[in-house]
């Protein structure tokens, strides 16, 4: 999680926001809220929290991070990062472009499940992660000893 | 070479569109991810009916929308349709993108992001309940510039204080003038010397937040 922690360095801003709080976004902000980072998880349903440690100390919101509103309710001056993993494509597309182009968040990270559509992304300047591409190096590697990778 | 419009999502809306446009000689297809939808437009005699996702490029690909004129992204939902709009535009180099949002904060974002229109049908309703209730002597309005500018008919009521008065001594707010007045059978095209009369149709046009202070101007009495 090295990314977190020189972003902030550099602008002062601490807070990293995560949308989505599925197996991906908990673990995430387990992981984040236990190095001591501020973190913000927002999910439309309330009861995905329940996949979060109970050792968690971020704050919860309930809510649809497509809509604007969510964002305005928050500090965003304070915020470096921005996650978005929900389980649609699209949602965190729109979620990432967002909270680039309207709220200029430095780092954005969005999962894409289809690699196809990582292409356009790019040139935003958002960075993706594609759960297939990685999955599939590394069994690569496991098979080949990433010789072929 | 006739014009190609690609009609994504949306079955009602893909069925009207595709039959008028069909009918000015457009060369339309229609992408829905609803089989039994695809099954019904394939009923209508020279559309291109394509079942898959639209968001996802290679249903695009399949469907051969590369360098199309128009693509309509019509899905009830929003982050689907700017994904479409975003994909058709870059990947596919279409010349023109129209998105339809459901919510209305969403539309200068969407600009933003290179939507070329974005039609909210909250907004509008919004805007014909915001004319009819709160100033029921507009008739006709007219975005112009993706809404930021509007030209406006309205007509000047009896006794209205503007009546009899030069446009020159008329205080108008900024940003909006008189283009035209419409009196009896007779088009007028005014100057600072028009005295406007009592059933006088004003064409206004005004851009930005002016417009209330405007039309209140004129039809106060």
């Amino acid at each position: 999680m090295s990314i977190f922690s020189s972003n902030s360095k550099k602008t002062g801003k601490t807070c990293t926001v995560i949308v989505g709080c599925g197996r991906l976004g908990a673990n995430i902000a387990d992981s984040l809220s236990e190095a001591g980072k501020d973190v913000v998880i927002i999910d439309s349903n309330s009861d995905s929290f329940r996949k979060l440690s109970p050792m968690f100390g971020g704050m919860k919101i309930t809510g649809d991070a497509t809509e604007m509103l969510v964002f305005n309710d928050l500090d965003m001056k304070n915020v470096s990062s921005v996650i978005a993993v929900t389980n649609h494509d699209n949602t965190n597309i729109m979620v990432a472009q967002i909270a680039r182009e309207m709220f200029h968040i430095d780092k954005v990270i969005a999962r894409l499940y289809d690699p196809a559509r990582e292409c356009v992304y790019r040139e935003l300047g958002i960075d993706t992660i594609c759960p297939v591409i990685l999955s599939t190096n590394e069994v690569d590697n496991l098979l080949f000893g990433g010789t072929t990778a | 070479m006739k014009p190609r419009v690609i009609l994504i999502e949306g079955y009602d809306e893909t069925r009207y569109l595709a039959k008028s446009l069909i009918g000015n000689g457009y060369k339309v297809t229609a992408i829905n991810e609803d089989i039994e939808k695809c099954k019904l437009l394939a009923g209508i005699s020279n559309l291109r009916v394509f079942h898959g996702d639209g968001s996802k490029p290679f249903v695009l690909d399949d469907a051969d929308v590369y360098d199309a004129d128009i693509a309509v992204a019509m899905s009830p939902f929003d982050d689907a349709n700017l994904v479409i709009c975003e994909l058709c535009k870059k990947k596919f180099n279409i010349k023109k993108t129209v998105a339809v949002v459901s919510d209305p904060k969403k539309t200068d974002f969407f600009r933003t992001m290179g939507i070329d229109s974005v039609v909210c049908a909250i907004s509008a309703i919004s805007n014909i309940i915001e004319q009819h209730i709160l100033l029921s002597d507009i008739k006709t309005v007219m975005p112009i510039g993706e809404g930021h500018a509007e030209v406006i008919q309205i007509s000047v009521p009896e006794n209205a204080k503007v009546t009899g008065q030069k446009l020159c001594d008329i205080d108008l707010p900024k940003q909006a003038i008189i283009g035209c007045v419409l009196r009896g059978s007779r088009t007028l095209v005014p100057h600072g010397q028009t005295t406007l009369e009592s059933g006088d149709g004003l064409i206004l046009i005004v851009a930005g937040p002016n417009k209330e202070a405007a039309i209140r101007k004129l039809t106060a009495k």
